[in-house]
């Protein structure tokens, strides 16, 4: 389909496809954010405890004597002090977390070939659309056996967090993303599923052309199929859709093992 | 160790960590005793065991949000204060919050802990005030009740 990327239209191409990558970071960083308050939240309380415990022992030690009472308090300080840093712990690693799944999503300018663990991949983009989904989306992993597969690791990164978000997109109320992944032949698959409102058999053929969306006609919208689907070409894959109105989508990318032997599908 | 006239705290978050701080802030800084929940219909069911002076709870919890929780504790049991505390500076929930639930405060994350003890403290003077008022009218009632039939009994006896 490549003759739709007229030469005429590729400028205004690539600033919609920007304009649409604005729109998924806006809509990312407000969830992210929302993700770092419950850590954040957790130790900024608890680190004025550790100061209040710091006050309060000193005030104990300060006349160099400690009496019964005295010893029952710090006795009580410590326990506390055990409790916090309990919680620190898990506030720590979840920020620890958190990090690491945005990285998977930075650096554009670096992108390489590397070798990537597509679970990984995955779990990053899901970790990002945590608070999308929430209390109304369950998300099923069906995940077989991958080898590690050569990739540009970022790109692959975006195709995963593009077709996940339109399958949350996808549900309006509550719903179920199944996402599975598989060996074929020489091939990986890794197929995303929703049960959301599905796409009339009208449009379907039409979903990966460039501003195609059923999203309104604001800028920047519905290009991430396009997208995804420029992304893994060039990785010499594929994207096939299956789909009924009212009965959910799958998408199903479908991706070499080794970028080297591109198109052996 | 509480006493059974301690006033009670309860704290309901779906993140444990949330939870676990701020029972752990109001327990090292203030007297009352704090009960801790991460599932909204397990902290319906402790207040339905004991007085509960102060409800915080949490605006983002599957199943059942913040507001909606408020909205049942304020139905079962209005004499307590209603603490809401949430990720978003959101006017339209703040507002939906104050009207359905009768919230007393709002709550943003993350929250400064000398401001928290003190709305704390104020909700249960308020919650104690509330009760006064409570056994006060009762006590009127009964009071007026009584002095109706004494009323009652000496028109009778002078007819």
């Amino acid at each position: 389909m490549s003759d739709v990327f007229g030469a005429e239209s590729q400028d205004a191409l690539a600033d919609a496809v920007n304009a649409a990558k604005m729109a998924t970071l806006g809509m990312l960083v407000a969830g992210v954010a929302h993700e770092l308050n419950t850590p954040l939240g957790a130790l900024h309380s608890n680190h004025d405890v550790l100061k209040r415990a710091l006050a309060r022992l000193q005030a104990i030690l300060a006349d160099e004597t400690v009496d019964r009472t005295e010893l029952a308090e710090v006795r009580r300080i410590v326990a506390a002090l055990g409790d916090i840093l309990k919680v620190n712990d898990l506030a720590v690693e979840r920020l620890v977390q958190l990090t690491a799944s945005l990285r998977t999503f930075g650096r554009p300018d670096r992108a390489q070939i590397d070798r990537v663990d597509l679970h990984q991949s995955l779990e990053a983009a899901l970790s990002l659309l945590a608070h999308e989904m929430r209390d109304r989306i369950q998300v099923v992993r069906e995940y077989g056996a991958l080898p590690e597969v050569e990739c540009y690791a970022q790109e692959i990164g975006q195709v995963f967090m593009n077709l996940l978000l339109n399958a949350v997109q996808a549900i309006t109320d509550r719903g179920v993303v199944t996402v599975r992944t598989g060996t074929l032949d020489r091939a990986v698959v890794v197929s995303i599923s929703d049960t959301g409102v599905g796409i009339a058999p009208e449009v379907l053929p039409r979903i990966m052309e460039p501003g195609f969306t059923t999203r309104g006609r604001r800028m920047g919208m519905g290009l991430g199929l396009l997208t995804a689907k420029r992304i893994v070409d060039r990785h010499g894959g594929r994207i096939d859709v299956q789909s009924r109105a009212g009965a959910g989508a799958t998408f199903t990318v479908i991706l070499p093992r080794n970028l080297a032997t591109g198109g052996d599908t | 160790m509480p006493s059974l006239n301690t006033p009670t705290v309860l704290v309901v978050d779906d993140e444990e960590m949330v939870a676990t701080a701020l029972r752990n802030f109001l327990r090292f800084e203030t007297p009352y005793r704090v009960l801790a929940f991460t599932e909204p219909e397990t902290a319906l069911a402790a207040l339905g065991q004991e007085a509960v002076d102060v409800v915080i709870a949490d605006f983002m919890m599957p199943g059942m949000d913040g507001i909606e929780f408020l909205r049942r504790v304020r139905e079962s049991w209005p004499q307590t204060t209603r603490i809401l505390l949430t990720g978003y500076a959101d006017v339209e929930n703040a507002i939906r919050a104050i009207n359905e639930a009768g919230l007393y405060h709002y709550l943003q994350k993350p929250w400064n802990n000398d401001h928290l003890k003190l709305i704390v403290r104020n909700g249960v003077e308020r919650s104690a005030l509330v009760n006064e008022l409570d056994s006060r009218l009762s006590a009127l009632e009964s009071a007026n009740v009584e002095l109706l039939e004494l009323r009652n009994r000496l028109i009778r006896a002078l007819l």
